[in-house]
């Protein structure tokens, strides 16, 4: 403590010495992305959003009233293999839904456990309206296209087995798309459920209620939302039957998004739906998510998508904005970050062990103020904030450096070794005909 | 009652034969006064008919008597076979059978027959009194078209209607527990649950509408593009390749670029689509659909009669432990008998008038095995009991079959015990209708007056023809 207590005043005395010029050349990576960001992007984005509300809330009031009205049947979907033990929690949360109007669909792709036994009898107590059974496993994307086969809804909701849902989680994902006919696609504000088991889980926990939940309000409101969870999703019927359902994954969640995007529907986000689902309880188990999540990037924005940056006929700004954002954001800000630290080592060497703590402690306050300002914005806590006001500075390590790490990892990886096609959580067979066909 | 012509009354050493043909006038009782009956008849259906009621006859003298077939080719049907003693080819071999019929005819002189109080024990003993009379050991079940559980024991089944079997196969679970039975497995059966008959046609319906109009489709899973659907999608008019309606690739190489995961079935009244179809079996016999899970299991074995089963021809069988020892209000039949004596040398000292009567339930074969043993026997004790509230104490009742009630009723005018007699009737209806819908009960009465010049037996006998004949 004595060393960080000296670096501080040392600061202190250093600022006191230095004009504001120099402060910005030292801590420019915080000063342009993240302050700039929160403030001008962030803020001012959710202020415009909560006076939308209030301006158009007779307008939700009405596409609510005609959901109700037109009462249209919703298939719920639910691929999975071996999920059967979470299915009760989520039959017993279909159940208390405001919403009643909707039908079941389970998929069970290749368990070996005993998930087909649960299945059965719980569809036998009509708890269940679909059960397809596959004996050999063929992925997610094939298990929730199985699901869409036989869906007969109007609109198809797509859920993690370990999902959950609020009371009124269906009605508030439906209800945008009688807001805006040009709506094809909603996603669900994700929370954590296991927030308490773990530290990585509480992290997690506060890294979804914060840049995840508020990261996708914002995106939603300026056009550019991009990934609709695969734990919590909804869709138009037709518009998935145009864009022929889900390709294959890892990364199938972002995909679809996109290639709802391509054919002109608009995605939003709806903060209000929620579903609370189970994270990985292991930072073990989150580095392998968090390195398919991120090796997805790389392989449908830059390989799969990548027309999208071509100006032709199909070309979209919105769409080119929002890859253009997101690379932006993750693989650019990434680089980014690895040519300040060599500046700083490079310029100022001398004060290097006062930059890391001053920027610790700067993100460390804006990682506080952030917390108490959204707040203000979230309609649905899914715990008290003071939970996580220990958590702020171990944040900073976990946004700052976990994270970061994890995806540089997973971004050589995919460049330049192709990694995905490898990942387990799709079955061999097919990954080899996606890697011959590069998608 | 038909005219024996003379041509058909065969004589072979001690024995006479009546030959029936199928288009002979005959009435059963007829058979009584012959040793053996000879049917000499083609036509199946008119021999299953004879034997049938041969063998479902309520007099010993009938429905044991020796059976022959004279007929050309012998007999497939394991019914038949097994209650006719044995087919001869001409009149000639009549000199063949002349043994067999006489050990027969020995063995059933020794029986004793007791007429029994259940149901229950008189099918147990009439079954074994077939089977002893031709030594017999071996009950076994035969795979039967005709039968209501799909199984027949021709000695014993006969007893039953097809709809009624089913009673059949917990009477010879009680006789196994009696000892007069061991037996080993021969096969399960499921019964309807509404009638209990075992006559089912199993469909796979669909679980949401019970239809069994659908169709049955592969779902096809293209590896590169994760498309799924039925074959059908993936079909093309002109030629035979399969081709993804998603990605245009053809599918080359099963397990290689596709495999089929699973088998889809859609509705075609409903639409719905299902991979577990529900199977239901629907009763022939009462149209009932089941639920395959709900169907009765039962047991159908083979039994084999033990030494004390076999006791059962030479002492009798009167109830089941099962059955109620002694019911309340009744006396034993011998017993009766004996206080008939009495009765008849009381009258002669007294100016008085006493009555024999019988009250029959005429229908008791159809009204037990609907209402099964159980309430049979509750409706038995009911029964007594309204009839003793009804009678004085110096009258007394005893049980002359399970469906029959001799009764005598002292010190009162004929017309006065009719009455009785009738109100008891009425009352019993009315309880039973109340009990059991759809059940209906026939119960007929007769009372007549003692005469002193006649011996006990003499009217015993006299009143007991009468409702045999009667019913
Ligand atoms: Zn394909
Ligand atoms: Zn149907
Ligand atoms: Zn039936």
């Amino acid at each position: 403590m004595d060393f960080i207590a000296q670096e501080v005043d040392y600061f202190f005395h250093y600022i006191s010495e230095v004009g504001t010029s120099k402060l910005v050349r030292i801590f420019w990576f915080f000063v342009i992305f993240e302050f700039s960001r929160l403030f001008v992007i962030d803020f001012l984005a959710l202020i415009f959003i909560f006076i939308k509300r209030k301006l158009t809330k007779k307008k939700r009031k009405e596409a609510r009233r005609q959901l109700f009205l037109y009462n249209p049947l919703i298939s719920i979907i639910v691929p999975g293999k071996n999920e059967g033990k979470h299915i009760f929690k989520l039959v017993s949360s279909l159940k208390e839904q405001t919403y009643k109007n909707y039908e079941l669909i389970i998929v069970d792709d290749g368990s070996d456990d005993d998930t087909e036994q649960i299945c059965k009898s719980l569809k036998k107590n009509n708890l269940i309206d679909v059960f397809i059974r596959n004996e050999v496993r063929g992925g997610k994307a094939s298990g929730a296209n199985t699901a869409l086969r036989v869906a007969k809804g109007d609109f198809v909701i797509h859920l993690d087995a370990d999902s959950s849902l609020d009371r009124d989680a269906i009605e508030q994902i439906i209800t945008p798309f009688y807001e805006n006919p040009d709506v094809g696609a909603v996603g669900g504000n994700v929370m954590v459920r296991n927030y308490k088991e773990t530290l990585a889980t509480t992290l997690q926990s506060y890294e979804y209620n914060d840049a995840i939940s508020i990261g996708r309000m914002v995106a939603s409101y300026l056009g550019v939302y991009r990934i609709i969870s695969g734990a919590f999703g909804a869709f138009r019927r037709d518009a998935l039957e145009q864009v022929q359902g889900w390709d294959i994954g890892p990364g199938l969640d972002g995909d679809i998004t996109v290639k709802m995007r391509k054919v002109g529907y608009k995605v939003v986000f709806e903060d209000r739906a929620v579903c609370q689902t189970n994270v990985p309880s292991s930072f073990k188990n989150l580095t392998k998510q968090r390195l398919r999540w991120d090796k997805s990037l790389i392989r449908f924005r830059l390989r799969k998508h990548k027309d999208v940056f071509i100006p032709d006929e199909n070309f979209s700004i919105l769409n080119f904005l929002s890859f253009l954002e997101n690379i932006f954001f993750t693989i650019i800000l990434n680089i980014k970050w690895y040519i300040y630290i060599i500046d700083v080592v490079i310029n100022f060497p001398g004060i290097l062990g006062m930059i890391l703590v001053m920027n610790f402690f700067l993100y460390s306050c804006s990682n506080a103020f952030k917390l108490l300002l959204f707040n203000f914005f979230r309609e649905r806590k899914n715990s008290p904030i003071y939970i996580y006001f220990p958590f702020i500075p171990l944040m900073v390590l976990y946004h700052g450096y976990y994270l970061r790490i994890v995806r540089t990892v997973a971004y050589i990886k995919e460049l330049f070794f192709k990694s995905s096609y490898k990942d387990e959580w799709n079955p061999e067979k097919t990954s080899i005909r996606a890697k011959q066909i590069g998608i | 009652m038909g005219d024996v012509v003379e041509s058909d009354i065969l004589r072979h050493g001690a024995f006479e034969y009546i030959r029936i043909h199928d288009y002979s006038n005959y009435s059963l009782e007829l058979f009584m006064a012959y040793d053996s009956v000879v049917i000499e008849s083609n036509n199946r259906d008119f021999v299953e008919k004879l034997v049938r009621s041969i063998r479902t006859h309520n007099h010993t003298d009938v429905y044991l008597k020796p059976i022959f077939l004279l007929k050309s080719s012998k007999v497939e049907d394991p019914l038949i076979n097994n209650l006719i003693d044995g087919v001869i080819f001409s009149i000639d071999q009549l000199e063949l059978i002349s043994d067999y019929v006489k050990q027969i005819l020995l063995r059933i002189k020794d029986f004793v027959f007791v007429k029994s109080i259940s149901l229950e024990a008189e099918i147990i003993s009439r079954t074994i009194n077939l089977m002893v009379s031709r030594e017999k050991t071996e009950l076994f079940a035969y795979l039967y078209l005709n039968s209501g559980l799909g199984y027949i024991y021709p000695e014993a089944s006969i007893q039953f209607s097809p709809r009624d079997e089913h009673n059949l196969l917990s009477i010879l679970d009680t006789a196994e527990q009696e000892g007069l039975f061991t037996s080993d497995f021969n096969d399960r059966i499921y019964l309807c649950t509404n009638c209990e008959t075992g006559i089912l046609s199993y469909r796979e319906v669909c679980p949401k509408c019970n239809s069994a109009n659908s169709k049955a489709e592969d779902l096809v899973h293209h590896f590169s593009c994760a498309y799924v659907g039925p074959v059908s999608d993936f079909k093309n008019a002109i030629d035979d390749e399969l081709n993804c309606p998603k990605c245009n690739k053809y599918l080359n190489h099963i397990g290689v670029d596709y495999d089929k995961p699973s088998l889809l079935h859609t509705c075609n009244k409903c639409g719905h689509k299902y991979q577990d179809y529900h199977v239901k079996a629907k009763c022939i016999t009462c149209h009932h659909d089941n639920d395959v899970e709900n169907l009765l299991p039962r047991t159908i074995k083979n039994f084999y009669l033990t030494k004390k089963g076999r006791n059962v021809a030479y002492h009798g069988f009167i109830s089941t432990s099962k059955d109620f020892n002694e019911i309340p209000g009744t006396v034993r039949f011998d017993v009766f008998k004996t206080m008939l004596e009495y009765e008849i040398e009381r009258l002669k000292q007294n100016d008085a008038t006493s009555n024999i009567a019988y009250l029959t339930i005429s229908n008791a074969g159809e009204l037990y095995s609907r209402i099964g043993i159980e309430r049979q026997k509750i409706l038995i004790s009911e029964m007594i009991r309204i009839l003793r509230k009804n009678l004085r104490s110096s009258d007394f009742i005893a049980f002359y079959s399970a469906s029959t009630l001799i009764l005598s009723l002292n010190d009162i005018p004929t017309k006065i015990a009719n009455n009785i007699l009738n109100d008891v009737v009425k009352i019993t209806t009315m309880l039973l209708k109340k009990n059991f819908k759809n059940v209906e009960i026939h119960i007929e009465t007769f009372a007549t007056p003692l005469n002193i010049e006649f011996s006990h037996e003499i009217q015993l006998q006299q009143l007991i023809k009468r409702f045999e004949t009667e019913s």
